[in-house]
Order: structure tokens, then C-alpha cells, then sequence
């Protein structure tokens, strides 16, 4: 037993060396690590105080991204309860019990700065845009695990539960209509400009401008979507709290930065991995020539065939 | 000599277990073993007419719940439950707890298919299977995503170092199977060994990278998981969960064997087994109490609902599993340490399966419960690990015994029913052909 104490500590002491320089090394890289916002960030200005719930832009959104109507519900109207396989942005209504102001909610993808699906999809199929921002969804890399609809804390990519060929159902603002000059659905249809569609700088200054405008009149007087989450592109501002618009309070810091600090540290570079797998070489090594020469006297003993 | 040998009473305390010997004179095709087969058939056929269908209509998956039994129980859960080659070969290889070498095989195997069969349904349950060629491009792949840490290390862990792990019985079968093969088996065997320290490695560090990147995977879901799990110490406790649980699997699977085929136990071994359990189980439980205490957790624990109900059903299986074993070890009661591992075990399994599922909370209003099809397709997976593990004793040296099996299964072949050829291990006599069978059979 005491040479297995004393291996180990020299094996720890050949490990933690070069580990601990990997560690502070990796370390440093990660202080500097930033949120970096996309050159050509655009986003989405939702204002809950101004939108009348008149769906135009969830009939839009299907039209624009050449998805049949989900008449699921009634078999008549399109009429989505919630985002699903063939809904992109729906239209919610938040209405208390007790009478207080009721709000309508857009949802669609908050394309995050950072955002949390990205982080978790194994192959990148969920991937942001350098330059727009807008976070994509690749069907020749998905894989279909479905762990995107587990990370996102807004809850937005939807899963096709039907079919040998399922996809993933994001708002990707409209990227193809983009790509010709035009604004996304929702945006060019919308009858009261609660939604619009914009560069992110030149939104935020709008929805300060309109807080300015008109105080009191919003929620914490703040926009959400600047700093929640590490920053979103699709913004937000309401006269109800945020939360009943199923937008958590979720920090300052973005979840894959705040839950997987450690992860990425550990496996920044490989370096401790490696430096881990050769520590243990080693100690098996000796141990390895220790048990065959055991098996091989037991194999004279017994005159039965060693077994390793 | 053999026959007279065998005739002497065993001492149940002092015997010893010094070889694997394969499990004979019971036929591998009997009734238990048909039932099983036909569950994997049904699986295999309702997993056909999932690919084709889809996964709604077979499971109880929604848009709430991603992610069904399939990755959470037979993945998550089971893969856990065979990580013996990782717990107790880092016991007995890089530690040196040379007892538990008598287990390894044991534990070789199930870990085996274990991950065999959980990555298999993992094909199944990934929604475009086909874009899994991605996992040859390490450039496209997103290192720092937990699932793709998982995805990637265990497909890689299970193909390569767990396999070839396994290969020495197949490898030590065609030894005794025709004196022909010999010399290739030989040769086979010395290429192996010396590739065998940067296998083992490998078969220690994957392991510990993906049972506590298993962990990691819940960490992304937040406040959505319930504050008693949700910790950043996840992926630490789920693979300390792996160690004790794989204990628990490897050992009491072994004691259920001994049980079944009426073999003898070496509760040296055992002893040795349940000890180190035992620690890890009180070492896990207390760093888990001291997790919940130091986030202030602690008094989600004690309000009325199904979280604290799930907590304390978990934490009240493990401890009392180990103060089994523990006690066990005073006592020489191996029912009691068998129920042990079993309690631990269990206890274990609800901690892997809570971040996931009992302690999931997407939405207040959010329900999954498996489909019929679905609770049938991971019984058949499962059903399938256990038909590989019982083909695998009958037809492998995995099950340690002491000396004097092998020779009551040479005999047994040779006088009682010499017309069995397939067993294979005495086709040629049990020592080689040019060796004298007195010669062996004096020295033990």
C-alpha cells in the first residue's frame, strides 16, 4: 500500500504541474472571454403597450416561411395556442384574474448574443450568424436530439413530433427575405408598429427614446433584451411585468456563461484531459507489469492458463 | 481425482475465487431466456415503425419534455449503472485493490452492454439519425456542448477501449476451442498487451469525462430544474452516483449469479467490495448534503410536495443501502449486502433519473409520462443487454469461481456428457494437447 500512496503522489505532482499551468493559462483566456455583439446585429422591437393581438404577423410568419396554416386547433382558424412544429411567433394573451392590465405577447427566438441552444448543439446545427446575429438552424447538421428545446430559457425551438424527417421550428427573422432587402413577416405586416425590424443600436435608442416619451408607462422603465440573458436581438418593452410575458429574469450574465464555466474550462484546449490520460498511462503501466507477472506464476502453480 | 475433489463440501466462508469459468450444464435457449428475445423483437419492430412514423406517435414526448425514457432512463440512468469497468477497474488497476481483479470481467461485461444497448436506442431516439456522420469531422463538432462531450466520448468509449477490454475471454475461448488457432490467438493477444496500458487509460478517463458531462447536460436548463438538484456541482455527483451504483451492479449482479448457477462466494472479495461501496456511497451522500445546505436548498426539503417526496425517498434508499453494507461487513450476511447494493442502487438511479424528469419543471402545467410503446421499446433494449449477459456467461469465462470449477467443468464435459462439444473449452482436453492431465490435476 505505501508504494501505491507514494506513486500516486508523484503521479498527482507529474499531472498537476503542467495542469496547473494549463488551468491559469485557460483561465486568462477565458477572463477575456466577451460576449462579442455581431457587426450587423438587426433585431425585433416588440412594444406589449401598443400591439392590439390582431395576429396579422403569426399568419404572416407561416406565409413567409412557406408553412401551411396550423388549423390544428378547430380544423377552421389558424389559430396556434402556443409555438409549435408549425408555428414560428404566435401571439399570446397574459390576462390576470383579479383585473388588472392585461397584455399581449409575442414570441418568437430572442437571438440572443450568446445563445444557450448554440452552446448545447453537439454538431452546430444550431448556429449564429457572424455578421446578422440571427441564429440559424442547419438541417444537414441537426441531429435531432432535441437538447436545444431543453437548454433555451425562453423555451422557442419546437420539435416536429410527426414524421421519419422531423426539423426544428425556430424564428430564424426571416434570413431568406433578409438576404433579398426585405424585412421579416411579422415586421411588414404589422398594423400598429409593435413590432419592428431594425439594426439593434438604432432599436435600442428607439425603445430609450420611447421610455423617455413616455414615463411610467413601462415596466421597471427597461428595455428587455439589452443586458438580460448577455443581451438579446429581439427586444422587448411592456407595461406588465416581463415574466408574465414568459420572458424570466435570467441576469446579466448569459446562461451558457454562467452554468458551463467550469466545463469550458476544463476542456479548453484538451490540455487537462490529456495531461490526465498521461498520469494514467503510466500508473498502469507498472501496475499492468506487476499483475502479468503474478498471472504467469499462478499460471505455473495451477498449470491452467493465465487469465488477464 | 476430479471426482473425488469435487465431492468435498465447500466451506461457504473460505472459499476463494482464483478463476472465471464459464457457466455449463445449463442450456443458454430456456424459457426465460425465449421471453426476453421476444421482448427485443417487439422492441426492434416498434422501433422500425418509429423510424418511420416518427417519434410522436409511439412516445409520450412533448414539446415540454424533449426528452423521454429513452436518453433519460436508458442513457442516462443505465449507463451509470454500468460504469463498473470505470469504478472498479480504476479500483483495481489504479488503486490496487487487487481483489476486485476477480471482478473485472464481471464488470467488463455489463459495462459493455450496458452502453451497447444505451447508445443503440440513442440512434433510435435522435430524431435524424443520419447526420450522425458528423461525428467523424472533429472540426464541426461544438467542444464545449455538453451533449456532443457525451455523444462523442461515449460512442468513442464504448467502440474502442470497452471493446477491445472485452476481447481476452472471446480471444481465451478460441485458444481452448481448436489447438489450430493457437498460434494466432498468441500472437493476437501479445499485440494487445502492448497496446493495453493506452487502452486502459482511455477506459478511465472517457468515462470520467462523459458520467459527469452526463451531469453537465442540466446544467443549461436553469431555474427549470428543481433547486435541489440543480447544483454546479452536477456533473461531480453524477459520476460519484456512476461509482457507487456500478458497485452496486457489479457485485450484486455477480451474488445474483453465484445464487442462480449455485456458485460459491468469496466474500473476501465481496467484503472488499461492499467496503469500498459503503464509503463512496456516505462520501457521495455528504457531499451532497453539503451541497444543498451551502446553496440554501435545504428547505425545499422539508415542504409537502412530490420534489422533497422524490428527495428524501432517494437519500433515505442510499444511506440505508449503505448501512447495509457496512453492516454486512460485521455480520457476514450476504442477504443483507446483497439488498444493500440493490437499495443503493436504486437510490441511485432516482438521483440520475430526478434533474431530467421527476425534477423537471419546463412549464406548471407540463406532464410526460412514457407512451406504452415507448415503456416497451426500453424494456426491449434492456431485455437485450440481458440476453448478450447470458449468452455471454454460458458461452465466456466471466463469472469468477474457485480453482475446482474448472475442474468439475472438465470432468463434467468429459465423463457426464461428452457429446456437448459446444461449451468449446475441452474439445482438446482442458490443458492442451500435449500436456498430461495428471500433471495438472496434482498441483491444486
Amino acid at each position: 500500500m505505501a508504494i501505491t500512496r507514494r506513486e500516486l503522489i508523484t503521479g498527482i505532482a507529474k499531472v498537476g504541474v503542467p495542469a496547473a499551468v494549463a488551468v491559469t493559462a485557460g483561465a486568462e483566456a477565458l477572463k477575456a472571454e466577451t460576449i462579442p455583439v455581431p457587426s450587423a446585429a438587426v433585431g425585433l422591437l416588440y412594444d406589449a403597450t401598443i400591439c392590439i393581438g390582431c395576429k396579422a404577423c403569426v399568419a404572416a410568419c407561416a406565409e413567409a416561411n412557406d408553412t401551411p396554416p396550423d388549423t390544428r386547433g378547430d380544423a377552421l382558424h389558424q389559430a396556434p395556442s402556443d409555438l409549435n412544429d408549425l408555428t414560428r411567433n404566435v401571439i399570446k394573451l397574459y390576462k390576470p384574474e383579479d383585473g388588472s392590465p392585461f397584455s399581449f405577447a409575442k414570441r418568437q427566438c430572442m437571438h440572443c448574443l450568446d445563445p444557450a441552444c448554440a452552446a448545447g448543439c453537439p454538431f452546430q446545427a444550431l448556429h449564429k450568424d457572424a455578421e446578422s446575429g440571427v441564429v440559424n438552424w442547419i438541417a444537414d447538421k441537426c441531429i435531432g436530439c432535441r437538447y436545444c428545446t431543453i437548454t433555451c430559457p425562453y423555451h422557442i425551438p419546437r420539435f416536429q413530433w410527426v414524421g421519419f424527417n422531423p426539423r426544428v421550428t425556430k424564428c430564424e427573422l426571416c434570413s431568406h427575405r433578409l438576404a433579398k432587402g426585405l424585412k421579416p413577416g411579422c415586421t411588414s405586416v404589422c398594423p400598429t408598429g409593435a413590432v419592428i425590424f431594425g439594426p439593434r443600436p438604432v432599436l435600442l435608442l428607439d425603445a430609450k427614446q420611447r421610455i423617455k416619451d413616455h414615463p411610467g408607462r413601462y415596466y421597471q422603465n427597461r428595455i428587455y433584451g439589452e443586458i438580460d440573458n448577455g443581451g438579446t436581438q429581439a427586444l422587448y418593452l411592456s407595461h406588465v411585468p416581463f415574466e408574465k410575458l414568459g420572458l424570466p429574469e435570467l441576469g446579466a450574465e448569459s446562461v451558457p456563461a454562467r452554468t458551463l464555466r467550469w466545463q469550458r474550462r476544463f476542456y479548453q484546449y484538451f490540455a487537462l484531459p490529456a495531461l490526465l490520460y498521461a498520469g494514467l498511462v503510466q500508473v498502469i503501466r507498472k501496475n499492468l507489469k506487476g499483475h502479468e507477472e503474478e498471472a504467469h506464476e499462478r499460471e505455473k502453480a495451477t498449470g491452467l492458463r493465465a487469465q488477464l | 481425482m476430479s471426482e473425488a475433489a469435487s465431492n468435498i463440501k465447500r466451506d461457504p466462508i473460505n472459499t476463494r475465487w482464483e478463476r472465471n469459468v464459464p457457466v455449463y450444464g445449463f442450456p443458454v435457449v430456456n424459457g426465460f431466456f425465449l421471453g426476453l428475445s421476444a421482448l427485443v423483437l417487439v422492441a426492434f419492430v416498434l422501433s422500425a415503425y418509429r423510424e418511420l412514423a416518427g417519434l410522436g406517435p409511439v412516445s409520450g414526448m412533448n414539446d415540454a419534455y424533449g426528452w423521454g425514457i429513452w436518453k433519460t432512463f436508458n442513457l442516462m440512468v443505465l449507463t451509470a449503472l454500468g460504469s463498473g469497468a470505470f469504478a472498479v477497474g480504476i479500483a483495481a488497476w489504479v488503486f490496487r485493490r487487487k481483489k476486485l481483479h476477480s471482478l473485472m470481467r464481471m464488470a467488463l461485461l455489463t459495462s459493455f452492454l450496458a452502453y451497447a444497448c444505451g447508445l443503440l436506442l440513442l440512434g433510435i431516439d435522435a430524431g435524424r439519425p443520419w447526420n450522425f456522420y458528423w461525428i467523424v469531422f472533429p472540426w464541426r463538432w461544438n467542444m464545449h456542448s455538453p451533449l456532443a462531450e457525451v455523444a462523442i466520448c461515449m460512442s468513442i468509449y464504448a467502440m474502442i477501449p470497452l471493446a477491445v477490454e472485452n476481447i481476452p475471454p472471446v480471444l481465451e475461448r478460441l485458444w481452448y476451442f481448436d489447438s489450430r488457432l493457437r498460434p494466432g490467438v498468441e500472437r493476437f493477444e501479445k499485440k494487445l498487451h502492448y497496446f493495453y496500458p493506452w487502452i486502459i487509460a482511455a477506459a478511465y478517463l472517457l468515462p470520467g469525462m462523459h458520467q459527469s458531462s452526463l451531469g453537465a447536460l442540466m446544467l443549461l436548463a436553469g431555474e427549470r430544474v428543481h433547486p435541489l438538484w440543480q447544483t454546479p456541482w452536477l456533473p461531480v455527483l453524477y459520476l460519484g452516483a456512476a461509482t457507487f451504483m456500478s458497485f452496486g451492479c457489479v457485485a450484486g449482479t455477480t451474488m445474483l449469479c453465484c445464487l442462480v448457477w449455485k456458485r460459491a462466494m468469496d466474500m473476501e472479495v465481496l467484503d472488499e467490495a461492499a467496503r469500498i461501496t459503503g464509503w463512496l456511497i456516505f462520501g457521495w451522500l455528504g457531499l451532497r448534503l453539503l451541497d444543498i445546505v451551502f446553496r440554501g436548498a435545504l428547505g425545499t426539503a422539508f415542504t409537502f410536495d412530490r420534489f422533497a417526496g422524490v428527495f428524501w425517498l432517494e437519500v433515505l434508499l442510499i444511506s440505508i443501502g449503505g448501512f447495509l453494507l457496512f453492516r454486512s461487513l460485521r455480520t457476514h450476511d450476504r442477504q443483507q449486502m446483497f439488498v444493500g447494493y440493490l437499495l443503493s442502487s436504486f437510490g441511485g438511479m432516482i438521483y440520475r433519473f430526478s434533474p431530467t424528469t421527476l425534477a423537471f419543471r419546463p412549464n406548471p402545467e407540463a406532464l410526460y409520462f412514457p407512451a406504452g410503446a415507448e415503456i416497451l421499446v426500453s424494456l426491449g433494449f434492456i431485455c437485450l443487454g440481458i440476453v448478450g449477459f447470458l449468452l455471454a456467461v454460458k458461452r465466456l469465462a466471466i463469472l469468477p469461481a474457485p480453482l475446482q470449477d474448472w475442474h468439475d467443468m472438465a470432468s463434467y464435459f468429459r465423463f457426464r456428457r461428452p457429446y456437448i462439444r459446444w461449451t468449446g473449452y475441452f474439445k482438446y482436453g482442458h490443458f492442451g494437447e500435449d500436456e498430461k492431465p495428471e500433471a495438472a490435476t496434482g498441483s491444486d
